[in-house]
């Protein structure tokens, strides 16, 4: 059977690889990150199938949990894990032609780091493991931000970092808190344990969780780092920070209130806070004139889209959630990647001199369209599916309140229908004779955004197994974590 | 008035949550608890055979979050050199240095090169291990790189050494993938003697790789900051 660990394993051991491999073969670090992607696309489809017989629980240094830490490979940590890959893989085969600049085998090595930070936050079942892949998130983000050594991707990195470092030490507090107050770091353990303590020890534990994790969830007041760090970041670093980084903070926080802690008093506030959190991307969003800006605010809304569907406490919501990830790390990287190119050949951010694009760049101009789109949730794209379910589910919660709510997120999809059509019609306008370059995208960087574009076009087809797999999640991620099961 | 108001407001919100987090933090009662580390310290000369239990802790038992540690601190040196690229600032002397101070230094690094070694090869033995090792002897590289102009880093070589020590420690914690363990960063090698410098089976390697690894990062940081690592004048 295939071990887990090498989905965090290899991409590390390639990522050390490459400071050694680059001094035999300068420039071949790309193909080397590239079959690391491609390693882990392959296991984390194998291990999909095996998942279905049960979680797959694997110990590390033969020591069983708690002593030792454990990985728990659930459907949670393979869906996401296939997710990273897909996306990471996309995104390297676009980053071989669009990134030019800088020490190029660094930003390979980070980048498979960041693959394996992400890969590693779904798959442990340690808490202080996740603290540990956390912290190799968050560095890799904020080097990443700051890779093309502009004043503003300095800038942002610089509060990236102060946020994240704070969010980080909150998180590890709790932490601290855990162990001392129930001896031990296991996940499962934990779950059966935090009945027993106090509950000024357990609420100010899960205050402490929320608000670290919440920063690189980026959560409603903790949020003010991200417009900036993915606005002035490469475009294919957006892509992944919008696509799943933040989403696998965001489901690891949701992952340890449900089964962890057994939080599901608190869901009611993480609703609220997450309609906020969308209703403030998405008037934001508005207000940009900058094509990156107005992306990195509508991922704002679309976190708290997603985070008030899997804060619903019911199975149907948490399914609803997972197909929204699904439905934005596609769309959102077919963004931010058909975007890269348009800012470099017009030289441009401000989408007003898109006049005309969709002439020179039909292919891009079309996918950014249909991953807009589909953002919006208009049918027959993937997004309309995610989006009706999500409302579905939150009408069948059948309180008054969740009405509002969707309400509220009525709201916030037409306003972001507006700006992102705003956006559109003015790639489609015009007869191209206003831009002055020549020449589309390069073959390698329109090949992933078709492939991503074919998922969110041709998506529906797959709803039934779609749905399968999301019920499956929603399941674990209900289901209580106990040590007695794993063994 | 309004200032008042608002510290006052503060000082209430202060005072309730001292009183809701000194009990959480600081409990009464300090009980013997059952937790991991007690088990740990009953079980650990049995099963992992290391003189320093911490060593065996953070190599064995935790083994994995060390790996990740390993990885934050590759990941700070990389991102370093990478937003350090081309500053050259730091390449201007604080003092000029003088014979003695020179002299010194040079008698003085072989010695702690030494030191850091003897650190991190008895790290299962006695306080100490990879960790400080490595900083002991990255900072002996920084001494001659503060007292004397001539030296230059072999780039090429500490990123060698630092990917495979790198290397090293998941190669060996990828044997124990083998059957019949079949689990990551397994112990293989026998325990040995107990409290000899060969036992406690794969630690003492591990933790010589954590060694290189953190020695020739700090010393490439170090190196960096100040010699401009990319994009090198020819006439350098």
């Amino acid at each position: 059977m295939v071990n887990p660990i090498l989905l965090i394993v290899v991409p590390l051991a390639t990522a050390f690889f490459i400071p050694i491999f680059s001094l035999i073969w300068k420039g071949g670090s790309k193909y080397l990150a590239l079959l690391a992607a491609l390693f882990n696309i392959a296991v984390a489809s194998e291990l999909l199938v095996k998942v279905k017989n049960g979680p797959i629980h694997v110990t590390i240094a033969g020591y069983k949990a708690p002593i030792g830490i454990d990985l728990l490979a659930g459907h949670l940590g393979v869906v996401f894990a296939l997710i990273i890959s897909v996306i990471g893989f996309l995104v390297l085969i676009y980053s071989i032609s669009y990134i030019k600049g800088g020490w190029l085998d660094r930003y390979y090595a980070l980048f498979l780091l960041l693959l394996a930070g992400t890969t590693g936050m779904v798959l442990t079942n340690d808490i202080f493991n996740l603290f540990v892949f956390f912290e190799i998130v968050c560095i890799s983000s904020y080097i990443l931000v700051a890779y093309n050594q502009d004043s503003h991707g300095l800038e942002a990195s610089i509060k990236y970092l102060i946020l994240g470092s704070i969010g980080s030490t909150l998180f590890l507090i709790a932490i601290a808190l855990i162990y001392m107050k129930m001896g031990t770091l296991n996940m499962a353990d934990i779950s059966d344990k935090i009945g027993g303590i106090d509950s000024a020890s357990r609420m100010l534990i899960i205050v402490l969780l929320i608000t670290g994790l919440g920063v690189e969830g980026a959560l409603f007041p903790l949020n003010s780092w991200l417009p900036d760090a993915h606005a002035s970041a490469p475009s294919t670093i957006s892509a992944l920070l919008s696509g799943f980084v933040i989403e696998v903070a965001l489901i690891v926080l949701v992952k340890l209130t449900y089964s962890v802690f057994h939080a599901t008093s608190i869901l009611v506030f993480l609703a609220v806070l997450g309609v906020t959190t969308l209703l403030i991307g998405e008037f934001a969003a508005f207000r940009q004139e900058n094509i990156k800006r107005a992306l990195a605010y509508s991922s704002i809304g679309q976190i708290g889209l997603i985070l008030f569907a899997l804060s619903l406490n019911t199975e149907a919501g948490i399914r609803a959630g997972m197909f929204q990830i699904i439905n934005h790390a596609a769309s959102k990287s077919i963004l931010f990647l058909a975007s890269g190119y348009m800012i470099l050949k017009t030289g441009s951010y401000l989408y007003k001199d898109y006049r005309g694009i969709a002439k020179k760049m039909p292919v891009s101009a079309f996918l950014f369209a249909v991953g807009a789109l589909s953002l919006i949730g208009v049918p027959p794209f993937l997004g309309f599916f995610s989006k009706i379910q999500i409302i579905m589910a939150a009408a069948a919660t059948g309180s008054v309140l969740n009405l509002w709510l969707i309400a509220a997120v009525l709201l916030g999809t037409i306003i972001e229908g507006i700006y992102f059509l705003k956006i559109v019609i003015v790639m489609f306008s015009g007869t191209g004779e206003e831009l002055s370059f020549s020449g589309g995208a390069p073959f390698g960087a329109v090949l992933p955004i078709i492939l991503l574009g074919l998922v969110v076009i041709a998506g529906f087809v797959f709803l039934p197994y779609l749905n399968t797999v999301n019920t499956s999640v929603a399941q674990e991620i209900v289901k209580h974590l106990s040590l007695a099961q794993l063994f | 008035m309004r200032k008042i108001v608002g510290l006052l407001l503060i000082f209430g919100f202060g005072f309730y949550l001292v009183t809701i987090i000194g009990p959480v933090v600081f409990p009464s009662s300090t009980g013997e608890k059952a937790s991991v580390g007690v088990e740990v310290l009953k079980n650990e000369v049995a099963e992992v055979g290391a003189a320093n239990t911490v060593t065996s802790v953070v190599v064995l038992y935790r083994g994995f979050d060390t790996l990740g540690e390993v990885t934050v601190l590759f990941l700070a040196a990389l991102g370093l050199t990478l937003l350090m690229k081309g500053e050259k600032h730091l390449q201007a002397k604080l003092f000029d240095e003088s014979f003695i101070l020179k002299t010194g230094s040079y008698l003085l690094f072989p010695f702690m090169i030494l030191f850091g070694m003897y650190i991190i090869v008895h790290g299962h033995l006695t306080p100490g291990g990879g960790f400080p090792g490595g900083v002991i002897i990255a900072t002996g590289y920084f001494i001659i790189v503060m007292t004397s102009d001539v030296v230059r880093l072999r780039e090429g070589l500490v990123s060698f050494l630092e990917g495979l020590a790198g290397l090293t420690f998941i190669g060996l914690g990828l044997v124990g993938l083998f059957k019949p363990a079949d689990s990551f960063l397994f112990n293989f090698l026998s325990k040995g003697t107990f409290n000899t410098l060969l036992s406690a089976g794969i630690i003492p390697f591990i933790y010589a790789a954590i060694g290189i690894k953190v020695g020739s990062e700090l010393t490439g940081a170090v190196g960096n900051m100040f010699f401009s690592p990319y994009g090198r004048q020819k006439d350098a």
